[in-house]
């Protein structure tokens, strides 16, 4: 990996030389919060955002999105082919490059690669920044708050300057021309060091950091804990809605009122949405609360693990606030925080 | 031997019970496709439209309005013995809806607001009730009013025979998916919590809160919903008291017992 410096000051012309041939996607407020959007300057974007409401997954993954359209009279089928936006996604903490990882892992699998998403991974570019954790936060128990791959540059906030790591040699090319980036001295290392402790003592010292989580889940797996969780559940699919690892979809084929043309659509769905585990002759594999919620816990904090040995969670905290019922990894952990207290009494 | 077997347009009646009418008038609100749309149909009645009687045969019978009368229920069971399929549209069609906010004490209330007897003209008064309570019903279109768009989905769902599984999640994903900020963070009640998703959460998109017009979800968890009332400084009796506009005869909230 090669790294550079840049000044604070030199941020502007960063995203303007991004701007001339990119559109340019970044955090800003929105409402009493904070959004992924395209951006026309560098004033519109907010650098030390705490979280968005949802996450740059949808620039890979949109919520809907067209993959043929059909004529239903003619019996043909028009390959549906998107002009993708060259992008760069600037801004982006730790969490979410991780969780673009892991969607890299599902929809770039080299048996199963899916063409509309591959289109618009490789049109977007990656650019980093490093952020101070909020109360929700735990991407550290979920090993996330690094990103070591998947970024074009990454923007390390080191006091008035930033310790840029470069990923790719198209966004070196942009570095260089827009800023005057030099060689990290000894001093550059030492605040990077000091920057990244502060990072690490920031977090919320209540969420409990316990061992072997995906062991933990298959030794509770029939706790009433579940009942208790899943119980409140209302059913609404917020927290997938938010969470940039959720990547399950429904294909439905919707006409147009001519009742002759119509388009073969996925929508982003969820294994909290009621209906999800519905098979053909109506029976429901998971029809209640807690066998939804305990489903999406384990696939978030285990079942991922053991098939691309990492956590699909990456603990950007989103649920937590998403979820009006208080329903979040965090929870799972507060549990068998409670259950290693019971068992040492 | 109906139309829809033979290859021919659907015969479709359009019948409007107690409701304002907005919800037919709404699907005239298309203008962009409201060709497209009849010339699917071979529409045989319309009361909006034409002053002609209910004709003897037809497939499809959209019904707007809550069953307020015996003449309506027995409006209904005619519908529903010569058409195929029957589609409720409108909040008053699909829970009761406004109509229906009258249903408990009804006789009443009734005798309060008309003494002993009711105008003639009034016809044999009853609970107000949703269509689906008076008659079996075999698609919905929800809401107040309902979405132009959506009733023409739903439409040609019934001529295409699709049985697209409609889900009953709640809205505050797809108010996510707008990435809105919650009114429960402002102290503020909406219905988002325990109403059926579909309508893409646009009053909430729009900085209103959900009234719940498209009705409680089937899935709806109102005990936990009003204890996110509760967390979040706002009294759940008046998320019971809002649900009433829309949900006052939804079965899953009648006291047990």
């Amino acid at each position: 990996m090669l790294y550079r410096v840049i000044d604070a000051a030199e941020l502007p012309a960063l995203v303007a030389a991004f701007m001339e041939r990119y559109e340019v996607i970044a955090p800003v407020r929105s409402g009493r919060s904070f959004a992924f959007e395209a951006v026309g300057s560098f004033d519109e974007i907010v650098l030390d955002y705490p979280t968005t409401i949802t996450s740059p997954k949808k620039y890979v993954l949109p919520p809907r999105e067209t993959l043929f359209r059909f004529d239903a009279e003619a019996n043909e089928v028009t390959d549906y082919v998107e002009a993708v936006t060259p992008r760069v996604i600037f801004g982006v903490h730790a969490c979410d490059i991780n969780a673009l990882n892991s969607l890299d892992r599902v929809f770039r699998d080299a048996r199963y690669p899916d063409p509309y998403y591959e289109a618009r991974r490789d049109a977007t570019m990656v650019v980093g920044i490093s952020c101070t954790p909020s109360e929700g936060c735990f991407c550290h128990l979920m090993d996330a708050d690094e990103a070591r791959t998947g970024y074009d540059l990454f923007l390390q906030d080191i006091g008035g300057r930033y310790l840029v790591s470069i990923g790719s040699v198209e966004a070196a090319n942009v570095l260089e021309g827009a800023c005057n980036p030099r060689e990290a001295t000894d001093e550059d290392r030492i605040a990077f060091r000091r920057a990244t402790r502060r990072r690490q003592a920031s977090f919320n010292p209540e969420i409990p950091d316990i061992q072997e989580v995906p062991m933990l889940m298959d030794a509770f797996h029939s706790d009433p804990f579940w009942e208790e969780l899943g119980g409140r559940c209302l059913s609404c699919t917020a927290c997938s809605s938010v969470c940039p690892t959720c990547y399950c979809f429904d294909i439905r084929d919707t006409l147009d009122p001519d009742g002759v043309h119509g388009r073969r659509e996925r929508t982003w769905d969820a294994c909290t949405s009621p209906q999800f585990a519905v098979v053909a002759g109506g029976h429901n594999f998971r029809a209640d609360g807690r066998n939804r919620v305990r489903h999406r816990m384990y696939h978030k904090l285990n079942g991922f693990l053991a098939t691309h040995d990492r956590n699909l969670c990456v603990g950007c905290g989103r649920c937590v606030y998403a979820c009006k019922a208080d329903i979040s990894p965090i929870e799972v952990l507060r549990f068998f925080e409670r259950k290693g207290a019971e068992n040492a009494d | 031997m109906d139309a829809m077997t033979e290859n021919k347009p659907a015969r479709v009646v359009v019948i409007g019970l107690a409701s304002c009418f907005g919800c037919q008038l709404q699907i005239t609100n298309v203008e962009r496709h409201l060709l497209d749309i009849l010339g699917q149909v071979d529409l045989r009645y319309w009361q909006l439209t034409s002053s002609d009687p209910m004709p003897e045969e037809f497939d499809v019978a959209v019904v707007e309005g809550a069953a307020t009368t015996e003449e309506a229920v027995e409006t209904l069971s005619a519908a529903r013995a010569r058409a195929r399929w029957v589609i409720a549209i409108g909040a008053c069609a699909v829970t009761g809806g406004i109509p229906a906010m009258a249903a408990p004490g009804f006789e009443e209330r009734a005798a309060a607001v008309y003494g002993e007897a009711a105008p003639e003209a009034c016809g044999a008064l009853r609970a107000p009730a949703p269509v689906g309570s008076v008659i079996a019903v075999d698609y919905e279109v929800r809401c107040c009013p309902i979405d132009p768009l959506d009733f023409a989905d739903t439409l040609q769902r019934v001529l295409r025979g699709s049985n697209k599984s409609v889900p009953t999640s709640t809205l505050c994903g797809e108010c996510k998916r707008n990435e809105r900020g919650c009114f429960y963070g402002r102290e503020t009640l909406c219905l988002g919590l325990v109403t059926r998703a579909g309508c893409g959460a646009r009053c909430p998109d729009l900085g209103r809160p959900c009234n719940g017009c498209a009705g409680l979800s089937p899935d709806a968890n109102v005990a936990s919903a009003r204890a996110v009332a509760t967390r979040s400084g706002v009294d759940p009796a008046r998320l019971d008291k809002a649900l009433e506009l829309f949900n006052t005869v939804d079965p899953s909230l009648a006291p047990k017992g």
